[in-house]
This record gives C-alpha cells, structure tokens and sequence, in this order.
C-alpha cells in the first residue's frame, strides 16, 4: 500500500523565552495522518497555531520533535528549494516567515517527487464578487482528483465563508488550545463546543442552518 | 495547428514558486483571454512566452518551434509581438517615427533614421498601414508625447503590428482606458481578432467575455480554470457574482 499522502508523526513545537531559564510561550501538538487525496479545511482561532502548523507541513519551520512524512518522505530532510516539490504554501506575501537553514543543503535529500502532492492554501482572499471562488473550489476539486490532498484555512466571518467550508471541505481539523483535533465532516466541526465559541453566537446560527439545509447548493 | 503553446511552464524567483505548472495552446487566429487576481503569475507568464525570463523548466512552442529561453530580440523576430502594461513608446519621437522603429527592415538597417527621414517610401507606408489599422492615419505627425491616452494605447498596438508578427501579447491594454477608449479598442481588436493570434491578460471582464473565444484563468501560479465565456459562466458561484452579468 502506498504510504500516507502525510502525516504528523507526534509532531511538536514549542516557542520559548529566555536564554538561560527558557520558559514555553506557545506549544503546539499533532500527531495525525491524512491517508488519502481530499480537500481538508482548517480552521481556528488566531494565535492557535495554525500557521506554524502550515510551517511544518510544508517544511519551512521545523518541528522541535517528532516528524512530518508526505508521501512517506521526511519533508524537513529535503533540500530546502524542493520542499514545494512535495508541499507547496500558496499565501499571501506578508504571511511569510522566514526561518534559519541549520543544515547544509548539500546534505540534504532531493525530493522525490517534482510537483506537489500536498497544496495548502493559507486563507485565499475570497470575494463574491468576482467568481474566482467558483474556479477555486473547481480547482481544488480537480487538484483531489489528481490524487493530491487540499488544506484550505479558512477564517470564517461572513455566513458564505461557511458555506464554501461546507460544500468543499470533506473532513476538517479544529486548531485550538495547543492542539489539532480531527473532525469527520461539517456536522461534526458545527457540534464542537470550542468551535461554536470561536464562531460567535450569529456565525453560529449560519452554521446550524447550513448543517440542516436538506440539499448542498451545488452539486 | 497552434500558433503559441506552453507546456508545464514554471518559474520560481528564488524561494519563491512564481509559476508552478502552467499549460496554453493557442490556435491560429484565436483570441485568447488571461485573467486572474493581481499577483497570480499573469505577466511573468507573458514575461516567459516572450522571451524576458526564462522558466526553469517547461517549454514554449512557436507554430510548433521550441522557442524556450530564447532572447527577447530573437522571439520578437521570430513573430510574437507585444504590448506592455506600463506604456513603453518614445515620447519625443512621432507617432509614425515610433512605429517605423518597429519594422523588421528598419531594425535590419541599424535603426537608419536619416534614411528613414530622407524619405525611403517603404517604411512610410508601412508605417502608415500600421498606424491605420488602429485609427491613428491622420496622426502620424504628432509626437508620442501629445497624444490622448488612448491614442497612445493605440500606438503601442500599432507598434506591435508593425512588427508583422504571427502572436499579439497585450498586457492589460484597457488600462487607463475610459468607456470610449475601450469601445475604441474593442472594436480594434474585433477586427483583428481572426488575421492574428492574439493572447491577451485583461481586468476587464466586460471587454474579455464579448471577445475572447477561450478564457484561462490564472491563479497561485496555475491555470485554475479555463473554457469558453460561456463555459467559465456555468458555474454556480461565477453566476452569483459579477462575471455573471456577462452571459
């Protein structure tokens, strides 16, 4: 069988402060495996991790312990210019952190592959007016189809946010309180308590009519 | 046959993936629309099929000749002309004189102005014919620089022309344009459209939809969707918005 298109094998992070007595500041945990090409939406409150979670995924911050296989192969232990051969970040350009190379690339290993098997999309800029969303989540249909696995996060504000969640998105993970949790689909994500915090009690009412509309807006 | 094509294009400017994988087949005679958010990888795409950067890996093919990585110069003589976003003319120089520095035998001369300006009927017709086809025949005299906005929108295509070329790559040409302007120049490419292969990256989605016969759609460096105007307009979130109004 073919290895997992990826996985967090008890991967951690922790952010410190001090130089001698260094205290945490942030930590965050995942340990989870993604078997099989789908769309994934992400979501979670600001400062939850999300985006050093999308660091290692796509490895330009490296976990403090445990690793993160695409396909089998150790991401952080690729060249660091063929990482996007394995997963790619599409983000905004103010969104880029720029972390410390330790290793040499010379020693590191090429990539296995040459285009993306894991395409993470880091809160595109969704606007109703102009269609794209309709491309974009066309696009990402065919990217799963492909055989490639989609993260979309999202930051649900307005009750179409929610929409495009559910109708694209076949599983989620809720990043909150230093942690990943995996959720089997929409109906499941709206019933977390942490969630329906974090969405607010007028998002949260959207949210609940979405899970009982009989029938998804497209098909 | 295709006149342009491009096959798995792509660019990275150092850590940056600007390109990942970007396909287009153009045929002969089509008018061929690029559109997509500011930022999605339009003009670099334009920068690799005319020659400006090179991709790091994929190719180019010109009526079927690899023309990858080959210099600006070399694909402009080989038959794709193109427009700019920011307008580049000689402002000081003639609406005709502008031209004439476009034509194939001016250039093969040495850029020979006093031949030019003694009167060498050839490039005068030429450049007459050129500034014709885009409305400019009695403002051949006008410096680059005093003519309206539009006008000199129009010049830049007559520049292109004049190159004779088999591919027309316009960069945004209704920027800055008014309603007047881009009627004008709609009605322009309406007639080129057909004797010329024209791709064309446009913000405008009035303008792209009543013309072009295919759309692509560019974003975080890939063709994300790509069809007829009316095929790009059945989907469900295309017909909520503003492109919908265009069917």
């Amino acid at each position: 069988m073919a290895a997992p298109l990826l996985v967090l094998d008890d991967v951690r992070k922790v952010y410190t402060r001090g130089r001698v007595i260094r205290r945490p500041t942030f930590t965050l945990q995942a340990n989870l495996s993604l078997d099989e090409p789908e769309i994934v939406g992400v979501v979670g409150p600001n400062g939850a991790g999300k985006t050093t979670l999308f660091e290692m995924m796509t490895g330009s911050n490296s976990p403090t312990s445990g690793r993160v296989l695409v396909a089998g192969t150790d991401i952080h232990g690729v060249k660091y210019r063929e990482r996007d051969r394995l997963a790619i970040h599409y983000h905004q350009s103010y969104q880029v952190r720029r972390f410390r190379k330790r290793i040499p690339s010379a020693l590191l290993a090429p990539s296995p592959t040459r285009t993306p098997l894991v395409h993470l999309f880091d809160e595109p800029q969704f606007n109703l007016q102009d269609g794209y969303i309709g491309f974009m989540l066309d696009f990402f249909r065919k990217l799963r189809d492909e055989d490639r696995l989609v993260i979309l996060c999202m930051h649900p504000t307005a009750a179409w946010h929610l929409d495009i969640l559910a109708e694209i998105a076949g599983r989620f993970l809720f990043v909150a309180g230093g942690g990943v949790t995996r959720m089997a689909d929409f109906g499941a994500l709206v019933a977390e308590p942490r969630f329906r915090s974090y969405l607010g009690p007028e998002m949260t009412k959207a949210a609940d009519a979405i899970c009982h509309r009989p029938i998804p807006i497209s098909t | 046959m295709n006149m342009i094509e491009a096959a798995a294009v792509h660019v990275r400017f150092g850590d940056r993936v600007v390109l990942e994988s970007v396909d287009l087949a153009v045929a002969e005679g089509e008018f061929h629309g690029v559109m997509g958010p500011n930022g999605a990888g339009k003009t670099t795409f334009f920068n690799v099929l005319t020659g400006r950067v090179k991709p790091n890996r994929g190719r180019v093919l010109l009526a079927g000749e690899d023309v990858t990585g080959l210099s600006p110069h070399r694909i402009a003589a080989k038959g794709i002309a193109r427009s700019f976003q920011i307008m580049t003319l000689f402002d000081e120089f003639s609406a005709r004189d502008n031209v004439m520095m476009g034509l194939p035998e001016f250039r093969a001369r040495g850029h020979d102005i006093a031949r030019a300006a003694a009167g060498d009927g050839r490039f005068a017709a030429k450049s007459s014919e050129a500034l014709a086809a885009v409305g400019l025949a009695d403002k051949g005299d006008i410096r680059a620089k005093d003519l309206s906005y539009g006008d000199r929108r129009a010049l830049e295509i007559a520049v292109a022309l004049a190159q004779a070329p088999r591919v027309l790559c316009l960069d945004e040409p209704t920027s800055g344009l008014g309603s007047d302007g881009v009627q004008r120049l709609a009605a322009l490419i309406a007639r080129l459209k057909r004797r010329l292969t024209i791709v064309a990256i446009e913000h405008d989605m009035e303008f792209l939809f009543s013309l072009a016969d295919r759309i692509s759609v560019i974003h975080w460096g890939q063709v994300v969707a790509r069809g007829t105007p009316h095929e790009l307009q059945q989907n469900e979130w295309v017909r909520r918005s503003n492109l919908g109004k265009f069917a």
